[in-house]
């Protein structure tokens, strides 16, 4: 099997995963209880009128009342034309809501991804290089600090030092300030620095555990021998195999950091982004943005594992596609 | 901000009293703060334009859409770009602003007159009877139309008498029919929501982008909306064209403080959800204005950063019993239904103590079904003052009516030395649901166990739950409600239940999934500005809301229409008087505090009043450079 042929597979793969999970999701929503339709009993006992009628003409509004199979197939439809519904909490668009506010959880969480994806490596392979001696404490211990440390306790800590105390960093986030600006990056600067804290940890004790295993490795001894620089060794001799098993681990690890310390660190920083709207979508029952969110995030997890398995095969030639 | 809070929704639960609330609508407010240099001087120079002015909040807006909206913190943010019909000023006078609103034959039929010159954007024109008849009629009092409004405009008859005026003849006449806000009305164009009438598309018209970012309102807001950020807030842009100006030009009294209005360039509402970060935008000068939690407010009371202003509030404190068949679980009977026994509640805990100790002095004491700043309080010399050691009646008196309450009921629970004892002898222990995100209400709750258990002899057990889950599982009943018209005979009176709804599902024998004893959860509305509001609460034992199966022992529903039929307001007085002085007695909820919220300002601003009329002249307001 080829590349090209590779990659036709794991596409059809990931669509096919996404259509079970998008089943899954409406099977589930069929059999949950509509809030709308307790809401539509509720309201019209409060009006003196029939619940039980209300209930009927609200089912028939939603078309609850046609077949599973219709609705399913109308959901389908809906969802991969990207026609998600309204947004009953925020009035407008389910895909207009989720567009806004992965435009604002974007301009924290990409550079906050790529530091992470630089700094969590380095410190793994310097630890490792370093090993058992005080510089590898150091290292493990600045990464488990931020590790250990509370996203949320952590960054109203730093917001009361940087921002209430020394004033170097606003308050508030503005929505006003353009993206590619000083002021953009001066607000950005701490719930940057809080999420990659609290996410090297993890990434660099995979590459320190990984890239013991080279340090001793014969191409390392071989590459010392003939005169190789250790930055140049390291680079290209520990780095590259480290990078393969840390691939494979590396988008589960982010997206569950992600769910979590998304919505803290908006939540703290005033980000009007992606966690908070999936928080706010739950507490407030608005089923059409919950499951805008549910899907976007199954697609995102879908296109992350098809990423991830390229970027193995990428980085690790070895491999054959045949055993896929 | 023009009294846009004011027409909030009729139960008005304040769910948490942590001081988060904005206190619009009006009063003869008793607030004090470190702000008595801040008032506007009508007499004064006109301000100069200047700054951004930026205002925090705690959560973000659902819609603002004004037909639908039903949240305060989304009528402030439709406030800053679209005025309402009219306000309230310091004095409780009503203040004309699109509209003025009389009446010359005792409350039947009162005249809307609009005021000239008040423009729509393009291409809906000027503002008229027409407009104004058209959305009560086919919006208001459609069936296809589920507006915020609705429920205001039933039985009442509209009718377009010229360009500019309307007569409304009300089903029952009432002398303060401007007070309850049922009149009060945003301006919408009819050329905007014809075409959704017509089709009665009710989807269409919620979702109308115009009207979700308010593009048709001309000349009748300070600030043009420019962006609204869900999540993130709103941001405005001065009018040049406010109507007010006109006003101002024209008159000599206090609308001359309009002349230039508004006078900041730009005005901004930010969302920030976390409350150490939005009391820290204050302190940093990054917002003008935050609700400050009563733990930080002797802080910034003594900070001459901020300006403190106090605002009362209509929203009480309460400790709710359950008088339903699932109440008084501590054994057979339920001592809830006894008078006294509530009383006796009410007598065993200090209430300075718990204002000191839980709302650090923030809070008012709370005697009967309206704040002491109200036109309609029936002044202390006519009240029980329970929990009162000075002047009421406290401690070892609670335990004298406990006992009284014991000889009423046929069930056999006895003082046993200090305990009260189930007819099993063991002491009486009850549940008390206390709101888990509040910090203050758990303190309070522990209040409760210790005077309990000093004064009563029985014991708590406290329990945290989320305000939801308490609301859909133990306070409100959707499965088990009465059917329309149940009667029963209670104290020689009948009650009838023509509306049962979970919020009063029917007779005690109807009741919540759940049950419970003691729940601070909510606090409700007194309504201080129109007491007839509270008609829902306590017009009889099947009033529409009644969660805890109140019967009460007076006549209340009489009372209520004696109210309504009222002609002027001494009689209306009269009425009030005698009507707070029982619930005062019967303690249908114990009625412990009022909440004040602590709003802290920027202390160049000038403008906020330490009073319940709050920002009834926001646009007035400026900057003292």
């Amino acid at each position: 099997m080829g590349f090209a042929q590779y990659v036709g597979a794991r596409v059809l793969w990931a669509v096919f995963v996404s259509l079970v999970i998008v089943t899954i999701t409406f099977l589930l929503l069929s059999f949950a209880p509509n809030p709308n339709i307790s809401q539509a009993a509720t309201q019209a006992a409060l009006e003196g009128g029939d619940p039980s009628e209300a209930v009927e003409r609200e089912r028939e509004l939603r078309g609850l009342d046609q077949p599973l199979h219709v609705r399913y197939m109308d959901f389908l439809e809906g969802v991969y034309t990207f026609d998600w519904g309204w947004s009953e909490r925020r009035s407008q668009p389910v895909t207009e809501a989720l567009r806004q506010s992965i435009y604002y959880t974007a301009q924290y969480s990409i550079p906050w991804t790529i530091l992470t994806l630089l700094i969590g490596p380095l410190i793994g392979i310097y630890s490792a290089a370093n090993m058992y001696s005080w510089k590898d404490h150091a290292a493990t211990g600045f990464a488990f600090f931020g590790w250990s440390i509370p996203n949320y306790f952590f960054g109203i800590i730093l917001l009361v030092v940087f921002g209430v105390w020394l004033e170097w960093v606003p308050i508030q986030y503005s929505t006003n300030v353009p993206v590619f600006s000083l002021e953009n990056a001066r607000q950005l600067l701490l719930p940057v620095f809080v999420l990659v804290t609290g996410s090297i940890g993890a990434v660099m004790r995979v590459s320190r555990n990984e890239s013991a295993e080279f340090q001793n490795a014969d191409f390392m001894k071989t590459a010392k021998a003939k005169g190789v620089s250790p930055l140049r060794a390291y680079a290209y001799h520990v780095m590259r195999p480290t990078m393969v098993p840390l691939s494979t681990t590396v988008v589960g690890q982010l997206l569950a950091i992600f769910l979590g310390s998304s919505l803290l660190i908006e939540l703290v920083f005033g980000i009007p982004g992606l966690g908070r709207l999936t928080y706010d979508a739950l507490i407030a029952q608005d089923t059409n943005l919950v499951l805008g969110a549910t899907l976007l995030f199954t697609f995102v997890a879908v296109i992350g594992n098809l990423l991830e398995d390229i970027v193995f095969t990428l980085l690790d030639p070895r491999i054959s596609y045949d055993d896929r | 901000m023009l009294g846009a809070g004011g027409a909030a929704a009729l139960a008005g639960c304040s769910g948490d009293n942590d001081g988060n609330g904005n206190g619009n609508g009006n009063g003869n407010g008793n607030g004090n703060g470190n702000s008595n240099q801040s008032t506007i001087d009508p007499g004064g120079e006109i301000p100069e334009v200047s700054g951004t002015y930026t205002d925090v909040q705690g959560s973000s807006f659902e819609t603002l859409n004004p037909i639908y909206n039903d949240e305060q913190g989304a009528g402030e943010a439709i406030g800053y770009a679209l005025d309402l019909g009219y306000t309230f000023d310091t004095e409780n006078e009503l203040v004309p602003l699109l509209y003025d609103v009389t009446t010359d034959d005792g409350g039947a039929t009162w005249t809307i007159d609009i005021r000239e010159g008040l423009q729509f954007s393009d291409p809906y024109g000027e503002y008229t009877a027409d407009d104004f008849v058209f959305y009560v009629q086919e919006v208001h009092q459609s069936d296809a139309f589920a507006s915020a409004n609705s429920s205001e405009w039933t039985g009442v008859e509209v009718e377009q008498v010229d360009d500019y005026r309307v007569e409304a003849t009300l089903e029952n006449p009432s002398l303060l029919w401007p007070e309850t806000y049922a009149p009060l009305e945003y301006p919408i164009p009819r050329g905007l929501i014809e075409p959704y009438v017509e089709d009665e598309d009710e989807e269409g018209m919620r979702q109308d982008e115009e009207l979700l970012e308010l593009q048709f309102a001309g000349n009748m807001g300070a600030y043009t909306l420019d962006e609204w950020v869900r999540d993130g807030g709103t941001s405005y842009s001065r009018n040049d064209e406010y109507y007010l100006r006109d006003v101002a030009a024209e008159s000599d009294g206090y609308f001359r403080v309009f002349e230039d209005a508004p006078y900041f360039e730009a005005a901004e509402i930010d969302v920030i959800a976390e409350e150490s970060s939005r009391v820290a935008a204050l302190e940093t000068g990054d917002a003008d204005h935050v609700t400050l939690p009563s733990s930080r407010g002797k802080e910034f009371q003594q900070d001459d950063g901020t300006n403190v202003v106090l605002v009362d509030t209509p929203y009480n404190n309460i400790l709710s019993v359950n008088m339903r068949d699932n109440g008084w679980t501590a054994g057979p009977g339920n001592l809830f239904r006894v008078k006294e026994f509530r009383q006796a509640l009410a007598a065993a805990i200090d209430k300075k103590e718990l204002i000191e100790g839980v709302y650090r002095g923030f809070h008012n004491e709370h005697y009967t079904w309206q704040p002491q700043f109200s036109e309609w309080f029936p002044g202390t010399d006519d009240l029980t003052l329970w929990g009162n050691p000075d002047e009421g009646v406290y401690g070892e008196e609670a335990r004298e009516l406990a006992e009284e309450a014991l000889e009423q009921i046929d069930e056999d629970y006895a003082y046993d030395g200090d305990d009260l004892v189930t007819p099993d002898g063991n002491q009486v222990e009850l549940e008390l649901y206390h709101n888990s995100a509040s910090q203050t209400q758990e303190l309070a709750a522990g209040i409760y166990k210790d005077s309990f258990e000093e004064y009563l002899g029985f014991t708590l057990s406290i329990e945290p739950i989320d305000a939801t889950r308490f609301s859909e599982e133990y306070w409100g009943a959707a499965d088990d409600i009465a059917e329309a018209g149940t009667t029963v005979e209670y104290q020689d009176k009948e009650f009838v239940w023509n509306a049962p709804n979970p919020s009063n599902p029917g007779p005690r024998e109807y009741t919540s999934n759940e049950s419970w004893d003691f729940g601070t959860i909510f606090g409700l509305n007194t309504y201080p500005l129109n007491p007839l509001a509270n008609s829902a609460f306590f017009d009889g034992a099947g009033a529409f809301y009644n969660p805890v199966g109140y019967y009460p022992e007076f006549d209340a529903a009489g009372l209520f229409e004696q109210a309504q039929n009222a002609e002027d307001r001494e009689e209306l007085g009269e009425v009030f008087d005698e009507l707070f002085t029982n619930l005062n007695e019967e303690q249908p909820y114990i009625m412990m505090t009022f909440g004040v919220d602590i709003e802290g300002y920027n202390p160049d601003l000038v403008g906020p009043t330490p009073d319940f009329a709050n920002g009834w002249n926001s646009p007035a307001w400026y900057f003292d450079d």
